[in-house]
């Protein structure tokens, strides 16, 4: 069957209506933090868009940032735009395997070089040159290299890509590093998150379609309408926390009335990240509102940040901080959160095991 | 060892404070709402961008009030547009197909954008009748 050029050719063909595109285009536009009226613009615009190629490269991960984006809801129009992008490589949803495989990556790379979108899932590991993960015989290094050289933009999905992961994790064998460690001269944006938001990546995808742009990043390259603030800030037990309520254990009184997870080492409030708002398995829920406190998945060096159950530091005076905290909340959130970078950084020196007493402290 | 359902565990919702961000929201509407008037200028408000505590929501819907209309949109997914108190501001709310919110606005316009067909919409039905009526006659 011929392909069609643009996703509104692709969206009649699925007997697809424009507001049922135009409802989308609303939600990407909530979730991107561009003003609503935005959706109008971009169905418009991404309804023309061309076909752009994209080159997906697995290095050292887990596949669980594919996992995410594969199984992520609304199939019809999400899974539409993944059809409507050229996705020339991508070793886990692609047919073909060993020499035709790696044929098909130089051929794109080739056709399109300058302008496809080149997406990394994993960290490179640098160690012995690379030779720690290798793909058809070249080490992950080389091939990044090589491909983000005529790449138009990268994005580096999940925490692995964006800061090395767990592959980093202390003590590190691998010599594993972030892609930007690497690659210094082209634009990257950095999903994080293990796994990451699935939409945040249509999100970022379908404005390049749309405008041709990237979105605005932070300082750690993430797109700022989604981590522009903390698990912390959008978290609904927040009000819990600026009262001084917290669980102690996880079946004590105060987690059966749904407390604040704080001193059980929740790290929601040096967390950047959407997951309070936008959620996990089709919308129902997230892991605070399971009970369990934010492990900062898509922060950096996470997983040396001094244990999942370790609470990150006491609040000063929460009792005190309830009476302003109606008006001073977010300014309260960002007062705890440097002071838990800087605990994190002297975790991070002196790492800790995590042992059983820390979860059941 | 009990069931699941007589452990004790209950969630309590903690959305009962008032954050002042209704207030400020209200104020923007109003500035809209001129807008509108004076330039023909439509505007919207991204309700889920908001950082609104169930309180806030809770009053925003009060002071906004129910006015005449109530548009059902089936497309996608359900979506609900419904006219406040103040004629020009709208309550919108757009479900997916499996019923899940995916945006949720305030519009001020005469007529929220997505009713209105555009004109390839309206071209296209405009053949698809004809085609229609051609057949009729030709007792197809
Ligand atoms: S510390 Fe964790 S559970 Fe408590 S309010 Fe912040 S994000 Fe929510």
């Amino acid at each position: 069957m011929e392909r069609s050029d643009t996703l509104q050719e692709k969206m009649e063909q699925n007997g697809m209506s424009r507001r049922t595109f135009i409802k989308y285009c609303a939600s990407l536009a909530s979730l991107m933090a561009l003003p609503p009226s935005a959706a109008y613009a971009m169905a418009e615009a991404l309804g023309k868009a061309k076909r752009p190629s994209v080159i997906w490269l697995p290095f050292q991960e887990c596949t669980g940032c594919t996992e995410s984006i594969t199984r992520s809801h609304s199939p019809s129009i999400e899974g539409m735009i993944f059809d409507m992008i050229s996705l020339d490589y991508q070793e886990t949803l692609m047919a073909a395997a060993g020499h035709q495989a790696e044929e098909a990556l130089h051929a794109a790379m080739k056709e399109n070089y300058g302008k496809y979108v080149l997406i990394i899932d994993g960290s490179v590991a640098t160690g012995l040159d690379g030779a720690y993960s290798c793909i058809a015989g070249r080490s992950n290094l080389e091939s990044l290299k090589e491909a983000a050289k005529g790449a138009a933009a990268i994005i580096a999905l999940g925490s692995c890509a964006s800061f090395g992961g767990i592959p980093k994790a202390n003590p590190n064998p691998t010599g594993a590093v972030a892609v930007s460690d690497i690659i210094k001269d082209k634009p990257i944006v950095n999903i994080p998150g293990c796994p990451p938001i699935p939409v945040v990546i249509t999100g970022v995808l379908a404005q390049f379609l749309t405008f041709g742009t990237l979105p605005e990043l932070d300082k750690l390259g993430r797109p700022k309408a989604v981590y522009g603030e903390t698990i912390h800030d959008r978290c609904y037990r927040r009000p819990f926390y600026d009262q001084g309520k917290f669980a102690k254990t996880f079946d004590d009184e105060g987690a059966r009335q749904g407390w604040c997870l704080f001193e059980l080492g929740c790290k929601g409030p040096v967390t950047y990240n959407a997951c309070a708002t936008t959620k996990w398995n089709d919308s129902t829920s997230f892991p605070i509102e399971s009970g369990h406190g934010c492990i900062g998945c898509s922060e950096p060096d996470f997983w040396d940040a001094g244990g999942f159950y370790k609470a990150l530091s006491m609040p000063a005076d929460p009792l005190k901080m309830a009476a302003t905290a109606a008006v001073a909340g977010a300014a309260v959130g960002v007062a705890i959160s440097f002071a838990n970078r800087a605990k994190k950084g002297a975790a991070k020196s002196a790492h800790e095991t995590t042992k059983l007493e820390d979860l059941e402290k | 060892m009990p069931s699941i359902d007589q452990i004790p565990i209950s969630i309590v919702s903690p959305d009962e404070m008032l954050t002042g961000q209704a207030d400020a929201v209200l104020t923007e509407i109003a500035g809209m709402l001129k807008r509108l008037l004076d330039d023909g200028i439509e505007g919207s408000i991204d309700l889920r961008g908001l950082a609104l505590s169930g309180a806030d929501r809770v009053w925003l819907e009060k002071q906004l009030g129910r006015g005449e209309v109530e548009i059902m949109l089936e497309a996608g997914g359900w979506s609900v547009l419904t006219e406040t108190a103040y004629p020009g501001v709208w309550k919108v709310m757009h479900r997916d197909d499996r019923d899940r919110v995916v945006a949720e606005l305030i519009e001020v316009a005469f007529v929220p954008a997505i009713i209105r067909p555009d004109n390839g919409d309206v071209k296209k039905g405009h053949e698809s009748l004809l085609l229609n009526l051609k057949a009729k006659t030709a007792g197809v």
